[in-house]
Order: C-alpha cells, then structure tokens, then sequence
C-alpha cells in the first residue's frame, strides 16, 4: 500500500474538497489580478480611518497607498472616517479635509463619515453640514477619545437627529488596546450598557458598533444589544478561533453568559485599516467554515442594504 | 459545518492561496488549544498550519495524562513546553526532570511567578543552566502594559509578570541560551529595542492586537533571523496572528522564516536528542 504522509494528506483533502466546493473554478486570472478578478464579492469595508495617527506613523497613511492596498484585496467601497476627529477641536475643518481627502485621493472607492462630537458646542452645525453640505451617508463617534459616554444627554438628541436624516451612526468603541496606549492618553474603557435603552425611544436609527468585540466591553453588553435592538457590528477585533461562524452560532469559546445568537444580518465587514492589517479582517472570513450566503452578506450586502435603508 | 471548504478560494481576494499557507511551513509556537484539542485543530488544518507547540502542558494532574496522550499520538504535529514558576526554582527543576529529560516535552515557558518573581531574578539561573544542558526551548511571557500612578510604561504589569527589561537582564546573563521574548513586549515598539543588543533573544507577536507595520519594524530592528510565529489560538484567531506577517514586505524566503524555519532552528536540537523527525 502505497503511504500517504501527513502533509500531503492535509493538501489533497482539501484542495479536491476546495475544488468540488468553489462556486466558480479558480482561474489563473484570478490568481495573476492580485485579486480584483475571480469569485465572490467585492467588499464594502465599513471601517477605515484616514490621515495621522497621533501616535504612529503608519505604514499605509498615505491615502492612495492605502486604496491601493485595499483594491488588491478586492475592496470597492470604503466607510472612511478621520484619525483627526480623536482630538481635534475643530470639527469644521476635519470634515472638510475628509470629504476632500476621498474625493481627491479615494479613486471612487472611499465614502467619508464625518465626526461629530455631541458634548461640544454647535454640534448640530456639523451633523447638518455632514448630510446637507458634504451628503455623507452617515457620521462616526469617538466616545472614548473625546471623554463622553452614553449617558449625556445630548447623545439621544443625536441618534435621533441622525435617524430623522437617515444617516448611520458608527460608534468606535475602541481604537486600541489600553495596553498599550501612549502613557499621556487615557481613553477609558466604553460602556455600552445605556445603548439598549436609548435606542428603544428611536426605532429607526442606524447605529453601528465598531471594533466591539474586545472583551472589555463584556459579553453582556453585547448580548443585550444583540437581543433588543437592530445595531450592527463590524468584524475588525472579533476574536478566537472561528470567531465569525461561533458569533453566528452564539457559541463563543468564552462561554461566560448566556450564548446568543448574532444573526448575519447584523454583521459587516470592518477591517480597521490603515491601523490594524487589512488582512486581520478579510482572514477572519476564512478561518471560519462559513457559507457563500453568510460570506456575501459580511462582505458586502449587509451593508449595502443599511446604506439602501438612507 | 465542512472545516475541507471554503466559500471562494483565498487567492481570489488577494491571500496567499492554502497550498501557499502549507508550503510556508507554519510553526505555532503559542497553541493554547490543548484543552479543546480536537475542536481547536480544525481551524489550525484549515489554514494550514503544519505544526503547533502548547505552552500548557503538565500542571493539572487531572489533564496529563491527556496531554501525554497527545504527544505522543500526534508528534508530527503537537509539541509540548511546561510551564515553571521562577519563584519555586527547586519544584521547577523537578518539573523539567520529569516532562523533558525523561518526557515528551521540549522546553519550558514563564508564564509569570508568584511573589513578585520574574525572570530577571536570580531563582533562575538554576532553571536556565539546566534548559541549557537540555537543549530546552525558553518561552518567556513578556508585556509592558501602561498604567499606574504616575501613568508609566510597564506601571499596569503584574508584580510577577516579565516585560522585556528582565527577558533582556536574563539574556545578558545567559548569551548562549536561545530565548524567546513572547507577546513581543507587548508594546513592540518599545519590546524590540529592549531586546535588540542581545542576539540570542528572538521575538513573538502572538497574543495582541495586530498593528500594520509591526514585522516590518522589528525586522528592521532585530533581523529577519529573530522573529517566530505563534497563533494563540482559541483566544486568538490565527486571522489576526497571521495578518501579522502578511502585512508585513517580506519575500517566500522571509515569509518561510518567520513563518516557521526560525523557530525550528531553536527547537532541532532537542528534537532531534529526542529523536523527533524535525527538518528545518
């Protein structure tokens, strides 16, 4: 008998299943296109953020070779928000830069989401010149970074401010790990525990969550927010093994808490580019044993069905 | 659910193809799935990782038979370290005697002492000098995590935890033990320029958040003959640990490097006084 070692094993099996399994045959072009050509959907990646970050320069921080990067792995639209919109004060002019960055440099493929930052004043100015003046889809919070939670009362004024001009309201929970923040930032941890209730009052607002997944934000927040509200969540630092078809399956290997289910619906593609690897996210689709439904809907139709809902 | 399939085929989105996974020859020097055996190989296969070192081994008597079991069965593809503890350098001697001079085991990690020992202290050296004369793999759990009042680097760590400051001191103390400074400092920014002066220290990134540009800088820093790969997985998705290395501007031979060949090079030895097939 003829003996089969391990490694060719592990390639054989998989290849012939691969190739039974792949919707449309793997071609050369494919291959040779660097990915723009091939199966499956082009991706809408609902998390990116442009210009400095305060703290790195990063290795993709000029726009066009970032777009670049993100065309390679077959990206066509990008949500695109601003690292300025951290700790800058003046949100006139982040926005501006933003929507002019896209433009000039975005070769169609960057959507800008304007900050705005409801406990300083005039905030209101900013959301209207976001959807009236620069027609973005929706706008980006930084809680964390510009020191507010939930709990002010001008966030409620927002979201239903938002909701009644049909944007989309992407909260960042977190941007990095505390860990390992510059010792003169503080950017507290996010408690999403007041988002059930506010969104109740607001039944058609559009939120987000952003990078949503880190433990600090406890599994409870998220299994409340799963059971009784309509938000959504990208993928960016949904963590372990699998973590993609496990949240689906509401069997996460933490297993602190009651499991539940998130519907794929509810769940975006967000890399966190250009701070993270655009290839965290786009990876992550592939560790996980999910369908070609679930994989289109994460790649690209879920959020094109919440930018339709505007 | 069919772990053998993919919705469409890795390359078609700009990654490089499972077969290309394989013929980097994956090494995973930071398995924490040995408790979830079974379930936690299936994503490892998936995406080709050809094998994986658990840094959990022994420990819990109700497990080790399990884990011997394991290690022995599945060789080709698990290799086990132990885990000592620097402020009980006798009983972490004794471990060593017992899993790797005469058991399946291949080295030992720090994982963090009890009474504010960490692996700078002097308890070690007897821990060390006889990793030394085994051939013993030397995992060391490192972060520097900010906190603390004053806010400082290093000021939230553990009193018993290493950062790359003590893995650097016991370094210097012990030039020829190859060493592995894990979690790359946690601040890798930091971490490898802590590191750098001492070349038989090499440098992991497992376990943290992924950060574009992170390989590239500390290959700049340190080499691309100091860097190894480590999955972290379940509590980590190897998406992240390998997006890593795939951000980074590396050739098939620097990718095959860091991707496994560094770390065989540390682990051959005793490998091969175990008289485990190893080929670097």
């Amino acid at each position: 008998m003829k003996t089969i070692n391990r490694r060719s094993f592990l390639k054989g099996s998989l290849l012939s299943a691969a190739a039974l399994s792949f919707p449309v045959q793997r071609s050369e072009s494919a291959v040779s296109a660097a990915g723009r050509a091939g199966p499956g959907p082009g991706i809408i990646d609902t998390n990116v953020h442009l210009g400095a970050w305060p703290t790195r320069r990063l290795k993709y921080g000029e726009t066009k070779a970032l777009v670049a990067k993100l065309r390679k792995h077959r990206v066509e639209q990008a949500w695109a928000g601003s690292f300025e919109g951290l700790l800058h004060k003046n949100m006139l002019e982040v926005n501006e830069r933003l929507v002019a960055e896209c433009r000039t440099n975005g070769d169609g493929m960057l959507v800008p989401f304007g900050s705005v930052n409801p406990v300083w004043p005039d905030w209101e100015e900013d959301l209207r010149l976001c959807h009236e003046v620069h027609k973005m889809r929706g706008i980006r919070l930084h809680p964390t970074y510009q020191n507010y939670t939930l709990e002010r009362p001008d966030v409620p004024r927002l979201l239903r401010m938002a909701a009644e001009r049909g944007l989309i309201v992407q909260i960042t929970t977190f941007m990095e790990d505390p860990r390992v923040h510059h010792s003169n930032l503080l950017a507290p941890e996010m408690n999403l525990d007041p988002l059930a209730n506010l969104l109740m009052g607001i039944p058609n607002a559009k939120v987000q969550l952003l990078h949503a997944f880190r433990s600090g934000s406890g599994p409870n927040n998220r299994q409340g927010l799963i059971e009784s509200t309509n938000v959504s969540f990208d993928i960016s630092n949904l963590e372990s093994n699998g973590g993609v078809h496990r949240m689906i399956e509401g069997r996460p290997w933490e297993g602190r808490g009651r499991p539940v289910p998130l519907p794929v619906e509810r769940i975006l593609f967000g890399s966190h580019a250009l701070y993270m690897p655009f290839e965290n996210a786009l990876l992550k689709l592939f560790e996980s044993p999910i369908t070609t439904a679930q994989f289109d809907a994460i790649a690209r139709n879920n959020a094109r069905r919440l930018l339709g809902r505007t | 659910m069919n772990f053998d399939q993919f919705a469409y085929p890795l390359e078609a989105y700009g990654l490089p193809s499972r077969e290309e996974m394989l013929d980097y020859r994956i090494w995973d020097d930071h398995y924490h799935g040995i408790d979830q055996h079974e379930e936690v190989m299936r994503y490892v296969t998936r995406l080709g990782i050809e094998r994986v070192i658990s840094l959990d081994i022994g420990g819990r008597e109700y497990r080790e038979k399990a884990h011997r079991e394991i290690l022995e069965k599945q060789r080709d593809r698990v290799l086990g370290i132990i885990r000592i503890d620097p402020s009980r350098p006798e009983e972490s001697v004794a471990k060593m005697e017992q899993w790797i001079r005469n058991g399946p085991c291949i080295g030992i990690k720090y994982a963090g002492g009890n009474e504010g020992v960490t692996c700078s202290h002097p308890n070690n050296d007897p821990i060390i000098s006889l990793a030394r004369e085994l051939k013993a793999v030397v995992y060391i759990h490192a972060w520097i995590k900010v906190g603390g009042n004053p806010r400082r680097l290093g000021g939230d760590n553990g009193k018993s935890e290493s950062s790359p400051m003590d893995v650097a001191i016991l370094a210097k103390r012990f030039p020829d033990v190859p060493m592995t400074c894990g979690h790359s400092g946690g601040d890798w920014e930091i971490g490898a320029r802590v590191v750098r002066p001492y070349e038989n220290v090499n440098f992991e990134f497992a376990g943290s958040d992924p950060h574009s540009g992170q390989v590239d800088y500390a290959i700049k820093i340190l080499g691309e003959d100091r860097i190894v790969w480590g999955g972290h997985g379940p509590s980590r998705c190897l998406a992240n640990e390998l997006s890593k290395i795939l951000d980074a501007n590396l050739t098939k031979e620097q990718r095959m490097k860091v991707f496994g060949r560094n770390l065989r090079r540390v682990c051959a030895p005793i490998m091969r006084q175990k008289g485990y097939s190893v080929k670097i």
